[in-house]
Protein backbone atom coordinates (compact mmCIF):
# COMPACT_ATOMS: atom_id res chain seq x y z
CA UNK A 1 0.00 0.00 0.00
CA UNK A 2 2.79 2.25 0.75
CA UNK A 3 4.75 1.84 -1.94
CA UNK A 4 1.56 3.24 -4.05
CA UNK A 5 0.69 5.64 -2.49
CA UNK A 6 4.54 6.54 -2.62
CA UNK A 7 4.85 6.30 -6.26
CA UNK A 8 1.61 8.32 -6.59
CA UNK A 9 3.14 10.73 -4.87
CA UNK A 10 6.33 11.41 -7.22
CA UNK A 11 4.31 10.97 -10.38
CA UNK A 12 1.97 14.00 -8.70
CA UNK A 13 5.01 15.84 -7.28
CA UNK A 14 6.76 15.63 -10.94
CA UNK A 15 3.48 17.04 -12.83
CA UNK A 16 2.83 19.78 -9.75
CA UNK A 17 6.27 21.23 -10.42
CA UNK A 18 5.55 20.48 -14.11
CA UNK A 19 2.54 22.91 -14.04
CA UNK A 20 3.76 25.54 -11.83
CA UNK A 21 7.10 25.99 -14.29
CA UNK A 22 4.61 26.19 -17.12
CA UNK A 23 2.49 28.54 -15.55
CA UNK A 24 4.94 30.67 -14.76
CA UNK A 25 6.19 30.96 -18.32
CA UNK A 26 2.79 30.83 -19.57
CA UNK A 27 2.30 34.40 -17.49
CA UNK A 28 5.54 35.64 -19.14
CA UNK A 29 4.86 34.56 -22.96
CA UNK A 30 0.60 35.14 -23.27
CA UNK A 31 0.78 38.78 -23.06
CA UNK A 32 3.29 38.53 -25.66
CA UNK A 33 1.14 36.13 -27.59
CA UNK A 34 -1.64 37.97 -27.67
CA UNK A 35 0.27 40.98 -28.57
CA UNK A 36 2.09 39.49 -31.62
CA UNK A 37 -1.53 37.98 -33.17
CA UNK A 38 -2.92 41.28 -32.86
CA UNK A 39 -0.58 42.90 -34.72
CA UNK A 40 -0.47 40.55 -37.19
CA UNK A 41 -3.97 40.93 -37.72
CA UNK A 42 -3.80 44.42 -37.94
CA UNK A 43 -1.14 44.22 -40.58
CA UNK A 44 -2.91 41.35 -42.68
CA UNK A 45 -5.81 44.23 -42.63
CA UNK A 46 -3.50 46.52 -43.82
CA UNK A 47 -1.98 44.59 -46.27
CA UNK A 48 -5.26 43.10 -47.75
CA UNK A 49 -7.61 46.49 -47.97
CA UNK A 50 -6.09 47.83 -51.48
CA UNK A 51 -4.92 51.08 -49.69
CA UNK A 52 -9.09 51.92 -49.26
CA UNK A 53 -9.54 53.20 -45.75
CA UNK A 54 -10.88 50.92 -43.11
CA UNK A 55 -14.61 50.83 -41.57
CA UNK A 56 -15.46 49.65 -38.17
CA UNK A 57 -15.55 45.95 -38.16
CA UNK A 58 -18.65 43.75 -37.59
CA UNK A 59 -19.75 39.81 -37.21
CA UNK A 60 -19.86 37.94 -39.68
CA UNK A 61 -22.52 35.24 -40.98
CA UNK A 62 -21.82 32.85 -38.27
CA UNK A 63 -20.49 30.40 -40.58
CA UNK A 64 -17.26 30.59 -42.89
CA UNK A 65 -17.60 34.74 -42.40
CA UNK A 66 -16.56 35.34 -39.27
CA UNK A 67 -16.18 39.34 -39.54
CA UNK A 68 -16.63 41.74 -41.92
CA UNK A 69 -15.13 45.34 -42.29
CA UNK A 70 -16.19 47.23 -44.95
CA UNK A 71 -13.78 49.42 -47.38
CA UNK A 72 -14.16 53.11 -47.69
CA UNK A 73 -13.50 55.81 -50.31
CA UNK A 74 -14.60 59.11 -49.44
CA UNK A 75 -17.07 57.93 -47.07
CA UNK A 76 -18.60 55.19 -49.73
CA UNK A 77 -18.25 51.58 -49.17
CA UNK A 78 -16.33 50.15 -51.85
CA UNK A 79 -15.68 46.73 -50.94
CA UNK A 80 -15.44 44.41 -47.81
CA UNK A 81 -12.93 42.61 -46.12
CA UNK A 82 -14.17 39.48 -44.89
CA UNK A 83 -12.12 37.44 -42.18
CA UNK A 84 -13.17 33.81 -43.45
CA UNK A 85 -12.62 30.41 -41.75
CA UNK A 86 -12.87 27.29 -43.14
CA UNK A 87 -10.67 23.49 -42.81
CA UNK A 88 -7.44 22.62 -44.52
CA UNK A 89 -5.73 19.59 -44.36
CA UNK A 90 -3.84 20.19 -40.72
CA UNK A 91 -7.60 22.12 -39.39
CA UNK A 92 -8.36 25.16 -39.47
CA UNK A 93 -6.98 27.96 -41.91
CA UNK A 94 -8.20 31.46 -41.37
CA UNK A 95 -7.92 34.28 -43.81
CA UNK A 96 -8.80 38.09 -44.69
CA UNK A 97 -10.08 38.05 -48.15
CA UNK A 98 -11.03 41.65 -49.49
CA UNK A 99 -13.53 41.92 -52.30
CA UNK A 100 -14.63 44.87 -54.08
CA UNK A 101 -18.54 45.25 -54.11
CA UNK A 102 -19.69 43.32 -56.99
CA UNK A 103 -18.02 40.19 -55.31
CA UNK A 104 -14.60 39.87 -57.34
CA UNK A 105 -11.53 39.16 -54.93
CA UNK A 106 -9.10 42.54 -54.39
CA UNK A 107 -6.42 40.53 -52.30
CA UNK A 108 -6.13 37.85 -49.91
CA UNK A 109 -3.78 36.52 -47.45
CA UNK A 110 -3.64 33.48 -44.65
CA UNK A 111 -3.54 34.60 -41.40
CA UNK A 112 -3.35 31.24 -39.24
CA UNK A 113 -2.88 27.44 -40.61
CA UNK A 114 -1.82 24.14 -39.55
CA UNK A 115 -0.76 22.84 -43.10
CA UNK A 116 2.32 21.10 -43.79
CA UNK A 117 5.64 22.68 -44.71
CA UNK A 118 6.09 22.45 -48.33
CA UNK A 119 2.74 21.24 -49.62
CA UNK A 120 -0.34 22.93 -47.72
CA UNK A 121 2.26 25.79 -46.40
CA UNK A 122 2.65 27.32 -49.85
CA UNK A 123 -1.20 28.53 -49.34
CA UNK A 124 0.83 31.36 -46.91
CA UNK A 125 2.97 32.71 -50.15
CA UNK A 126 1.43 35.52 -52.33
CA UNK A 127 1.46 34.22 -55.78
CA UNK A 128 -0.97 31.41 -54.15
CA UNK A 129 -3.56 34.09 -53.85
CA UNK A 130 -3.11 36.13 -56.32
CA UNK A 131 -4.87 33.31 -58.86
CA UNK A 132 -7.48 34.20 -57.16
CA UNK A 133 -7.12 37.96 -57.49
CA UNK A 134 -9.59 39.48 -59.87
CA UNK A 135 -11.78 36.72 -59.96
CA UNK A 136 -15.48 36.50 -58.69
CA UNK A 137 -17.57 38.65 -60.35
CA UNK A 138 -17.69 38.59 -64.39
CA UNK A 139 -15.12 35.63 -64.49
CA UNK A 140 -16.00 32.60 -62.05
CA UNK A 141 -13.48 31.71 -59.28
CA UNK A 142 -12.01 28.16 -59.88
CA UNK A 143 -13.95 25.11 -58.05
CA UNK A 144 -11.60 22.94 -57.99
CA UNK A 145 -7.72 22.78 -58.94
CA UNK A 146 -8.24 21.35 -62.57
CA UNK A 147 -10.01 25.22 -62.87
CA UNK A 148 -6.69 26.86 -62.53
CA UNK A 149 -3.92 27.43 -65.27
CA UNK A 150 -1.07 24.98 -63.85
CA UNK A 151 -2.88 23.10 -61.45
CA UNK A 152 0.70 21.43 -60.43
CA UNK A 153 1.14 24.49 -58.85
CA UNK A 154 -1.05 23.13 -55.98
CA UNK A 155 -0.67 19.81 -56.69
CA UNK A 156 0.16 17.68 -53.23
CA UNK A 157 -1.96 20.20 -51.54
CA UNK A 158 -5.32 19.32 -53.01
CA UNK A 159 -7.71 19.85 -49.74
CA UNK A 160 -6.07 23.05 -48.94
CA UNK A 161 -6.46 24.34 -51.97
CA UNK A 162 -10.35 23.41 -51.89
CA UNK A 163 -10.65 24.87 -48.45
CA UNK A 164 -8.88 27.93 -49.61
CA UNK A 165 -11.09 28.11 -53.12
CA UNK A 166 -14.61 27.09 -51.47
CA UNK A 167 -14.32 29.78 -48.62
CA UNK A 168 -13.06 32.43 -51.09
CA UNK A 169 -15.92 31.51 -53.36
CA UNK A 170 -18.53 31.68 -50.35
CA UNK A 171 -17.08 35.36 -49.36
CA UNK A 172 -17.43 36.27 -53.15
CA UNK A 173 -21.34 35.01 -52.79
CA UNK A 174 -22.00 37.07 -49.14
CA UNK A 175 -20.26 40.46 -50.39
CA UNK A 176 -22.59 40.00 -53.02
CA UNK A 177 -25.62 40.11 -51.05
CA UNK A 178 -24.47 42.95 -48.93
CA UNK A 179 -23.75 45.34 -51.75
CA UNK A 180 -22.68 48.25 -51.76
CA UNK A 181 -25.20 50.06 -48.85
CA UNK B 1 37.72 13.95 -19.67
CA UNK B 2 38.14 11.50 -23.24
CA UNK B 3 35.21 9.17 -21.92
CA UNK B 4 33.05 12.30 -21.40
CA UNK B 5 33.79 13.67 -25.13
CA UNK B 6 33.02 10.10 -26.25
CA UNK B 7 29.07 10.83 -25.06
CA UNK B 8 29.57 14.14 -26.90
CA UNK B 9 30.52 13.33 -30.62
CA UNK B 10 29.22 9.49 -30.96
CA UNK B 11 25.63 11.61 -31.16
CA UNK B 12 27.52 13.29 -34.41
CA UNK B 13 28.57 10.38 -36.55
CA UNK B 14 29.05 6.75 -35.15
CA UNK B 15 25.53 6.87 -33.95
CA UNK B 16 23.71 9.79 -35.73
CA UNK B 17 20.38 9.67 -34.52
CA UNK B 18 18.81 10.08 -37.87
CA UNK B 19 21.10 8.07 -40.03
CA UNK B 20 22.28 5.53 -38.01
CA UNK B 21 19.75 5.05 -35.20
CA UNK B 22 16.94 6.04 -37.68
CA UNK B 23 15.18 7.85 -35.06
CA UNK B 24 12.72 10.77 -35.09
CA UNK B 25 12.04 10.41 -38.53
CA UNK B 26 8.74 12.40 -38.71
CA UNK B 27 9.93 15.88 -38.44
CA UNK B 28 12.89 14.78 -40.53
CA UNK B 29 11.06 14.01 -43.49
CA UNK B 30 8.14 16.68 -42.66
CA UNK B 31 10.37 19.83 -41.97
CA UNK B 32 13.32 19.68 -44.02
CA UNK B 33 12.07 21.88 -47.12
CA UNK B 34 14.06 24.86 -46.24
CA UNK B 35 17.25 24.64 -44.49
CA UNK B 36 16.18 27.44 -41.72
CA UNK B 37 12.81 25.61 -40.58
CA UNK B 38 16.16 22.60 -40.37
CA UNK B 39 17.73 25.28 -38.53
CA UNK B 40 14.77 25.28 -35.92
CA UNK B 41 13.67 22.25 -35.68
CA UNK B 42 17.16 21.05 -34.86
CA UNK B 43 17.51 23.42 -31.98
CA UNK B 44 14.64 22.95 -30.21
CA UNK B 45 15.23 19.29 -30.36
CA UNK B 46 18.74 19.87 -28.62
CA UNK B 47 16.62 22.67 -25.77
CA UNK B 48 14.23 19.53 -25.41
CA UNK B 49 16.68 16.85 -25.31
CA UNK B 50 19.20 18.85 -23.33
CA UNK B 51 16.56 19.71 -20.54
CA UNK B 52 14.42 16.09 -20.36
CA UNK B 53 18.10 13.91 -20.54
CA UNK B 54 19.27 16.11 -17.30
CA UNK B 55 16.09 16.31 -15.60
CA UNK B 56 15.86 12.55 -15.86
CA UNK B 57 19.52 11.54 -15.30
CA UNK B 58 18.99 13.79 -12.16
CA UNK B 59 15.89 11.77 -10.96
CA UNK B 60 16.67 8.58 -11.99
CA UNK B 61 17.36 7.21 -8.48
CA UNK B 62 14.34 9.25 -7.38
CA UNK B 63 11.50 7.93 -10.13
CA UNK B 64 10.56 4.00 -9.62
CA UNK B 65 10.27 1.54 -12.72
CA UNK B 66 7.15 0.91 -12.54
CA UNK B 67 5.73 4.58 -13.38
CA UNK B 68 9.52 5.82 -15.27
CA UNK B 69 7.26 6.44 -19.18
CA UNK B 70 4.64 8.67 -17.73
CA UNK B 71 7.12 10.58 -15.63
CA UNK B 72 9.62 10.99 -18.37
CA UNK B 73 6.70 12.02 -21.00
CA UNK B 74 5.85 14.63 -18.23
CA UNK B 75 9.01 16.19 -18.31
CA UNK B 76 9.85 16.03 -22.24
CA UNK B 77 6.33 17.43 -22.79
CA UNK B 78 6.84 20.31 -20.51
CA UNK B 79 9.98 21.38 -22.22
CA UNK B 80 8.14 21.18 -25.39
CA UNK B 81 5.43 23.23 -23.78
CA UNK B 82 8.09 25.98 -22.92
CA UNK B 83 9.50 25.95 -26.57
CA UNK B 84 5.97 26.38 -27.63
CA UNK B 85 5.46 28.92 -26.07
CA UNK B 86 8.64 31.02 -26.43
CA UNK B 87 8.77 30.45 -30.05
CA UNK B 88 5.26 31.51 -30.04
CA UNK B 89 6.12 34.71 -28.29
CA UNK B 90 9.84 36.09 -29.75
CA UNK B 91 9.87 34.01 -33.07
CA UNK B 92 6.54 33.78 -34.75
CA UNK B 93 8.02 32.85 -37.57
CA UNK B 94 9.93 30.19 -36.83
CA UNK B 95 7.02 28.91 -34.99
CA UNK B 96 4.69 28.88 -37.84
CA UNK B 97 6.83 27.71 -40.31
CA UNK B 98 7.69 24.24 -38.02
CA UNK B 99 3.48 24.30 -37.19
CA UNK B 100 2.01 20.79 -36.41
CA UNK B 101 5.83 18.84 -36.10
CA UNK B 102 6.50 21.62 -32.94
CA UNK B 103 4.18 20.20 -30.37
CA UNK B 104 4.80 16.63 -32.04
CA UNK B 105 8.25 16.77 -30.33
CA UNK B 106 7.00 15.58 -27.75
CA UNK B 107 6.56 11.88 -29.45
CA UNK B 108 9.58 12.21 -31.11
CA UNK B 109 11.50 8.94 -30.42
CA UNK B 110 14.71 10.35 -30.46
CA UNK B 111 14.05 12.02 -27.03
CA UNK B 112 12.25 9.08 -25.73
CA UNK B 113 15.02 7.07 -26.88
CA UNK B 114 17.63 8.77 -25.18
CA UNK B 115 16.04 8.76 -21.66
CA UNK B 116 15.38 5.41 -22.01
CA UNK B 117 18.64 4.26 -23.32
CA UNK B 118 20.93 6.57 -21.58
CA UNK B 119 20.01 9.38 -19.83
CA UNK B 120 18.47 7.05 -16.44
CA UNK B 121 22.18 5.00 -16.35
CA UNK B 122 24.21 7.58 -16.75
CA UNK B 123 25.24 11.19 -14.67
CA UNK B 124 23.53 14.37 -15.08
CA UNK B 125 27.20 15.45 -17.38
CA UNK B 126 27.45 12.65 -19.50
CA UNK B 127 23.37 13.15 -20.23
CA UNK B 128 23.96 16.62 -21.00
CA UNK B 129 26.82 15.58 -23.44
CA UNK B 130 24.71 12.88 -25.02
CA UNK B 131 22.35 15.39 -25.84
CA UNK B 132 23.99 17.72 -26.98
CA UNK B 133 25.83 15.39 -28.92
CA UNK B 134 22.34 13.95 -30.43
CA UNK B 135 21.17 16.91 -30.92
CA UNK B 136 24.00 18.23 -33.11
CA UNK B 137 23.53 15.12 -34.89
CA UNK B 138 20.36 15.87 -35.68
CA UNK B 139 20.32 19.39 -36.15
CA UNK B 140 23.46 18.73 -39.16
CA UNK B 141 21.07 15.58 -40.30
CA UNK B 142 18.08 17.38 -41.06
CA UNK B 143 20.11 20.40 -42.39
CA UNK B 144 21.96 17.75 -44.84
CA UNK B 145 18.44 16.96 -45.93
CA UNK B 146 17.16 20.03 -46.30
CA UNK B 147 19.76 21.46 -48.17
CA UNK B 148 19.81 18.78 -50.77
CA UNK B 149 16.03 18.95 -50.67
CA UNK B 150 15.78 22.70 -51.24
CA UNK B 151 18.53 23.27 -53.65
CA UNK B 152 17.00 20.33 -56.24
CA UNK B 153 13.69 20.98 -55.35
CA UNK B 154 13.62 25.02 -55.53
CA UNK B 155 16.76 25.66 -55.96
CA UNK B 156 17.35 28.02 -53.38
CA UNK B 157 19.02 28.19 -49.75
CA UNK B 158 16.97 29.81 -47.33
CA UNK B 159 19.30 30.10 -44.62
CA UNK B 160 17.13 32.70 -42.58
CA UNK B 161 13.71 33.85 -42.81
CA UNK B 162 12.13 35.68 -39.64
CA UNK B 163 9.93 37.97 -41.69
CA UNK B 164 9.47 40.18 -45.12
CA UNK B 165 11.96 41.84 -44.31
CA UNK B 166 14.43 39.92 -42.10
CA UNK B 167 15.31 37.30 -44.92
CA UNK B 168 18.56 35.44 -46.19
CA UNK B 169 17.84 33.48 -49.35
CA UNK B 170 20.69 32.21 -52.04
CA UNK B 171 18.84 31.61 -55.15
CA UNK B 172 20.62 29.37 -57.29
CA UNK B 173 20.22 30.71 -61.13
CA UNK B 174 19.30 28.12 -63.66
CA UNK B 175 17.67 25.22 -61.10
CA UNK B 176 15.65 27.45 -59.15
CA UNK B 177 14.03 28.64 -63.14
CA UNK B 178 13.17 24.33 -63.45
CA UNK B 179 13.48 22.76 -60.10
CA UNK B 180 12.80 19.13 -59.55
CA UNK B 181 9.61 19.68 -57.33
CA UNK B 182 8.62 16.20 -56.49
CA UNK B 183 12.06 16.66 -54.14
CA UNK B 184 9.81 18.94 -51.96
CA UNK B 185 7.06 16.51 -51.50
CA UNK B 186 6.90 13.83 -49.21
CA UNK B 187 8.23 11.37 -51.82
CA UNK B 188 11.00 13.11 -52.63
CA UNK B 189 12.29 13.02 -48.58
CA UNK B 190 11.88 9.08 -48.73
CA UNK B 191 13.44 8.94 -51.73
CA UNK B 192 16.59 11.22 -50.40
CA UNK B 193 16.72 9.62 -47.17
CA UNK B 194 17.13 6.36 -49.00
CA UNK B 195 19.61 6.97 -50.80
CA UNK B 196 21.96 9.01 -47.91
CA UNK B 197 21.36 5.73 -46.04
CA UNK B 198 22.71 3.52 -48.67
CA UNK B 199 25.41 6.08 -48.64
CA UNK B 200 26.29 6.21 -44.63
CA UNK B 201 25.91 2.19 -44.46
CA UNK B 202 28.35 1.98 -47.57
CA UNK B 203 30.87 4.77 -45.63
CA UNK B 204 30.26 2.37 -42.29
CA UNK B 205 30.94 -0.81 -44.42
CA UNK B 206 34.13 0.61 -45.79
CA UNK B 207 35.69 1.76 -42.72
CA UNK B 208 35.15 -1.48 -41.52
CA UNK B 209 37.02 -3.45 -44.25
CA UNK B 210 39.42 -5.63 -42.85
CA UNK B 211 36.87 -6.72 -39.61
CA UNK B 212 34.54 -9.31 -41.25
CA UNK B 213 33.33 -9.20 -45.13
CA UNK B 214 32.56 -5.92 -45.75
Amino acid sequence: MTRYLKTAFILFAICAVAAILLAVINEVTAPRIALNVQQTAEETLAAVSGGYEQGEAREGDGGTVTSVTPLLDGGSIVGYILELSTSGYGGEITMATSYLTDGSVLSSKVMSDSETPGLGKKAEESWYMEMFSGLGADSPLPETKDDLVDPSLVSGATVTFNGVSSAIREGSEYVKTLGGM
Amino acid sequence: MAGHMKELTKGIFKENPTFIIMLGMCPTLGVTTQVFNAFGMGASVLFVLLGSNMIISALRKVIPDAIRIPAYIVVIASFVTIVEMVLHAYVPAVYDALGVYLPLIVVNCIILGRAEAFANKNTVLDSALDAIGMGIGFTLALSLIAAIREVIGAGTITLLNLSETQRVVITLPGISESPVRVMTLAAGALLLMGYLKAFFNWNTGRKAKGGESA
